[in-house]
């Protein structure tokens, strides 16, 4: 059995993923990057070699990627997320065009040809409006964990504006609405509205082309996926392993290489 | 009879009698600073160096001084002093640089600047006219604006009513008749036509010769780096046209890119990608920029910022000198309004030339500095995508201010760009 | 005559202005689409001056385009970052489809909005040009050229709207605005004045509504409303009389104009300043085109985006602020807007110079929360009284 890894080492969180010769993921590992980047991929990968149940040795080829990818020394190469986060949605979903991937730092819309080759990328890397940073602002502010803003926000009734451009004011706006009286479930969906907003601006610089597959941590945040399907007007795909799309399309690559440049059969294609 | 000349000799010789020629420049202009001269202040698009030469005037451009700064790495130096004055942040950089200078005596890293006698700017950029008001009002020197309408309509390029022409052209010349007169002020001395003719055939070797080299380029290999080779020979289009010296160069220059195209010496050893430039160079991390595509074989056969940076010299326009004051009107009125067209309609002016020089891929490089330049590039971008299946990559920083400038997130959108490009060239070596 | 305003002569007066204010605060341009409606073709001009007079000529309608308080979904994705707002809403309205036109000139008042046309040309199926206005006006030769292109524009026109503008229609056109032009000298003048006899939001209205609806119909309503704003009992309040520059192109939010109203009057201001660009009447007599490239260039007040040797943007603003016998200066920009920006340098030493006081502030038309703005004007003005 051959067995390929990739390991996305991002500014906030790391993740590996290995796969084997189907391109089936075996097993996940996510940790915290913290200040020791390097330190966080070989844990990270220590712990989904773990996981699987297997050792350094059976893996026939490893690809680092994230803004840490030159981090991953045990690497085989390294490949650019936005090359890994086209690849792994389009496996997932084979009838992928466009990928938003919203993370802890950053928003990407990618937009990908059939085959799966990178036709286009826009990122929002500059600035923490439309990022799910804005999202780990309004927890700290509002005193919230990340994990239960979507929840919350779906419970407005009477949404609320942000219309402050840069997440250091906003911050300030939403406590300022709070001193209004406003309910922090409009706030909060107010401020999912403002990021999406944002981001469906990132998306139509390359072009919303169906289908739209939805991927990184805040892929997770129910009301987040409510706010942009809303504003792009059409469903999108995710996954459950969304936070691991990166790791997994770097897997993928990592494959690749080992079947000497053929790639691997996208998931449920199988049986054509 | 014609001497035999070594590839040791001619290979990088433009390269390097740029970098002599730009040191000259400059050591004269700190002279005539210490001398307590003053100089003629002007700009890339439209410098009108033909008449100013014509009046011995020293010859400071701006713009150069400041990108300067930037190459030299202590651009942050300057911006903070006009930032420190009231400047925003989000203004020009290249204004801010020079505004520092102008505030230090012409401190600059390459010497000193002279001040300014005399400005002279045209309508091509608006930023300029902000600038001279700001020379205007803490130098109180005469400051000449000329007016250069542009395309109207882009529909359809250089394709203007001959009545309509004629008002432009009518304008210009009386502008210019204008400008003679300010200069015989400001020098004290009187206009001498027969200098203006020397001047301008002089120009005429140079924007002819600039056109040839630039179409040395559709060779493949390509002879040339547009991006950091064209830089130096941009240097010496803007700092030495209207002089024998800039015409010599430039003749030599044709010499040696016609011998490295006649001998198949290309600008690198492994020609694999060959991109466009849209924009102004990323000068704060200027060799750094231009290795990230090295490293992956990409290599730069053409750029729009040779064609606009060097006033639409490109355009090869041959002046008629025996009608000089109409024919140098004509030749800025098209020349400079080509220079504009490729920042507004680059994509019309990308399209036609993208067969017969063979681009594999686009890189636009918008700037915070410059709206001219990178306002209508994402447009541009998405329009031209549209007609032509050529990739391209969108990157987003400066051409000044350290602060804006990302490596590390230029080089990934680069990795991509380049796995991108990788990717369907192996589909279509496939297929 | 084609009308687009529903019948406000019926109105209190008060009802009028509501009425103004709801126009100019309608993103979806309903007299524009009236105006269309009955068979008419609209020329769209940008920022900041327009020679409305020839497009009037041929029978259509000039629209101002100035962008507006919206979030510019559709032309977001054409602009690149560092931008003005007022090139991606003015765009929006053209792409959502809520302003159609048949033709649209925008003048290169700085580098951002230069790109406009060439844009808006590759987005829409009008013709989408460049007016070349001197920024050489000290050019004995400007006023020549200015007619020539002027005689220019006028065959575009002519080929758009099917009509020939002739001399005669161009006289008369002339006088319309001329009439227009007197008549919001007039309004500035209750400002000036007697400002507490006029709201600075329905001011502004009034000024702005011009842009959107036939100047007949301007005229009309400024004749009717005029006297009776004169007439009003309001009573003079304590309040620092302040100039708003830095309105010329972007505009500022009407809310953020109410929320300084509150604590000031606004007794002069750049707001629009393109329709009301010339000061004096257009000369009937001789070639009206010709008139009109003269008046632009010679009669005329300032903005940041004109070069003019003769008129230095700090002397006028000094001037302006001597004839409006203003307290303070509102040195306001739009976020990005550059010769914005670089104008504040310049004004804010020329204030300081001359000792008086001022305040420095950025604005973006679709912001919609002032309360930090609001606090420093307040604390601002609190010193002054205290001071």
């Amino acid at each position: 059995m051959v067995y390929a890894g990739g390991v996305d080492v991002g500014s906030t969180q790391t993740k590996a993923v290995i796969v084997d010769d189907q391109g089936t993921i075996i097993s996940r590992a996510l940790i915290d990057t913290g200040a020791d980047v390097h330190g966080a991929a070989e844990n990270t990968f220590a712990q989904s070699l773990k996981q699987g149940g297997l050792d350094k040795s059976d893996i026939a080829y490893v690809i680092g990627t994230g803004y840490g990818r030159y981090r991953v020394t045990f690497g085989d190469d390294q490949i650019t997320e936005i090359s890994c986060h086209g690849r792994g949605a389009v496996h997932m979903f084979p009838k992928t065009r466009t990928v938003i991937d919203m993370g802890g730092q950053d928003t990407k819309a990618i937009r990908v040809s059939p085959s799966g080759d990178i036709d286009d990328f826009s990122m929002n890397d500059k600035c923490a409006a439309g990022t799910g940073r804005f999202l780990g602002a309004a927890s700290s502010a509002l005193e919230i964990p990340l994990d239960d803003l979507g929840t919350v926000a779906l419970a407005f009734t009477r949404p609320v504006r942000i219309s402050t451009t840069c997440t250091v004011f906003a911050e300030s706006e939403v406590l300022s609405w709070l001193g209004k009286g406003k309910k922090v479930e409009d706030i909060l969906w107010g401020v999912h509205q403002s990021i999406a907003v944002r981001s469906f601006a990132l998306l139509r610089r390359v072009g919303v082309e169906q289908e739209v597959t939805f991927t990184g941590g805040v892929a997770r945040n129910a009301a987040m996926i409510k706010a942009l399907e809303e504003k792009a007007g059409v469903q999108f795909n995710i996954s459950e392993e969304s936070h691991f799309m990166g790791a997994l399309g770097a897997a993928l690559f990592a494959l690749d290489r080992v079947a000497g440049g053929q790639k691997t059969q996208p998931a449920a294609e199988t049986d054509r | 009879m014609t001497t035999k000349i070594s590839a040791g000799e001619i290979v990088g010789r433009g390269n390097r009698e740029g970098a002599t020629l730009f040191q000259d420049w400059y050591a004269s202009l700190a002279n005539t600073a210490e001398e307590g001269g003053r100089g003629a202040y002007v700009f890339v698009m439209g410098s009108f160096n033909e008449i100013l030469k014509a009046f011995d005037l020293p010859i400071v451009f701006p713009e150069i001084n400041s990108l300067q700064t930037a190459v030299r790495k202590v651009a942050h130096e300057y911006l903070r002093v006009a930032e420190d004055y009231g400047y925003s942040p989000d203004i020009c950089g290249y204004v801010k640089a020079d505004v520092a200078v102008q505030f230090s005596r012409g401190k600059h890293p390459m010497g000193r600047i002279p001040k300014p006698g005399i400005a002279i700017l045209t309508n091509a950029c608006n930023t300029y006219i902000k600038w001279a008001e700001f020379w205007e009002r803490i130098h109180q020197i005469p400051v000449v604006t000329i007016d250069i309408p542009g395309t109207r309509d882009g529909i359809e390029l250089e394709k203007q009513d001959a009545h309509d022409f004629a008002n432009d052209q009518q304008y210009v010349i009386a502008q210019i008749k204008e400008l003679i007169a300010t200069c015989e002020e400001v020098t004290g001395t009187k206009f001498d036509i027969d200098k203006l003719r020397e001047k301008m055939e002089a120009a005429n070797t140079l924007s002819t010769s600039w056109k040839r080299i630039i179409e040395l380029n559709k060779n493949q290999p390509s002879v040339f780096n547009a991006l950091t080779d064209g830089t130096v020979f941009l240097g010496v289009a803007n700092g030495f046209r209207g002089t024998k010296e800039g015409a010599d160069y430039f003749t030599r220059l044709v010499e040696e890119m016609e011998f490295k195209a006649a001998h198949g010496i290309g600008a690198v050893d492994d020609e694999q990608y060959r991109l466009a430039f849209v924009g102004v160079p990323c000068y704060p991390i200027f060799r750094r920029f231009n290795e990230m595509f090295l490293q992956r074989g990409g290599t730069y056969i053409n750029s729009t910022y040779l064609w606009f940076a060097s006033g639409g010299a490109n355009r090869g326009f041959e002046y008629e000198l025996t009608d000089p004051i109409n024919s140098l009107a004509e030749g800025v009125l098209l020349s400079v309004r080509s220079a504009m067209d490729s920042m507004f309609h680059q994509d019309r002016m990308l399209e036609e030339i993208a067969d017969d020089y063979g681009i594999d891929g686009i890189v636009y490089h918008a700037i915070k500095s410059c709206r001219t330049v990178s306002t209508g590039l994402a447009d541009a971008r998405q329009s031209l995508s549209e007609r032509r299946d050529i990739p391209s990559l969108f990157i987003e920083s400066d051409m000044m201010d350290r602060r804006v400038v990302s490596e590390a997130q230029i080089k990934n959108r680069v990795d991509a760009f380049f796995e991108g490009l990788a990717s369907r060239r192996q589909r279509a070596d496939n297929a | 005559m084609t009308t687009v305003l529903d019948d406000w002569r019926l109105e209190s007066l008060d009802e009028s202005l509501y009425a103004c204010r709801e126009l100019v605060e309608d993103t979806t341009f309903p007299t524009v689409s009236k105006w269309r409606e009955q068979g008419g073709k609209v020329a769209g001009h940008f920022q900041v001056y327009f020679p409305e007079e020839i497009a009037h000529a041929a029978g259509m309608l000039p629209v101002k385009i100035r962008g507006g308080p919206l979030v510019p979904v559709l032309a977001d994705s054409h602009f690149g970052s560092y931008l003005c707002s007022i090139l991606k809403t003015s765009l929006e309205f053209a792409m959502n489809g809520n302003l159609k036109l048949d033709l649209f000139v925008s003048h290169p008042i700085c580098d951002a909005a230069r790109n406009l046309a060439a844009i808006w040309g590759r987005n829409v199926n009008y013709p989408s040009q460049i007016l070349y206005l001197p920024q050489n006006p000290n050019s004995s030769h400007s006023a020549t050229y200015l007619s020539g292109e002027y005689d220019r524009l006028k065959r575009v026109v002519d080929r758009v709207s099917g009509t020939e503008v002739t001399d005669e229609n161009l006289r008369n056109s002339i006088t319309v605005f001329n009439e227009n032009r007197k008549l919001l000298r007039e309004l500035y003048d209750i400002k000036r004045e007697t400002p507490w006899l006029i709201d600075a939001v329905d001011a502004y209205c009034l000024v702005s509504i011009g842009g959107l609806i036939p100047r007949e119909e301007h005229n009309d309503l400024l004749r009717k409303m005029l006297p009776q704003i004169r007439q009003r009992r309001d009573k003079q309040q304590d309040r620092i009389r302040v100039v708003f520059e830095g309105g010329f192109c972007e505009q500022p939010p009407l809310d953020l104009l109410r929320m300084l109203a509150r604590t000031c009057y606004l007794v002069d201001d750049d707001l629009l300043v393109g329709l009301r660009w010339l000061t004096e009447d257009i000369p009937l007599e001789g070639d009206p085109l010709f008139n009109l490239a003269e008046s632009y260039i010679d009669r005329s007040t300032y903005s940041p985006v004109q070069h003019d040797l003769r008129k230095p943007k700090e002397t006028m603003l000094l001037k302006r602020v001597e004839e409006a016998k203003a307290d303070a200066v509102i040195v306001a920009a739009a976020k990005m807007c550059e010769p914005g920006l670089e104008e504040q340098v310049t004004y804010t030493h020329a204030l300081d110079e001359r000792g008086i006081p001022y305040f420095v502030s950025e604005f973006e038309e679709n912001m919609t929360s002032f309360d930090h703005l609001e606090l420093l004007v307040e604390t601002f003005l609190e010193n002054l009284l205290f001071a």
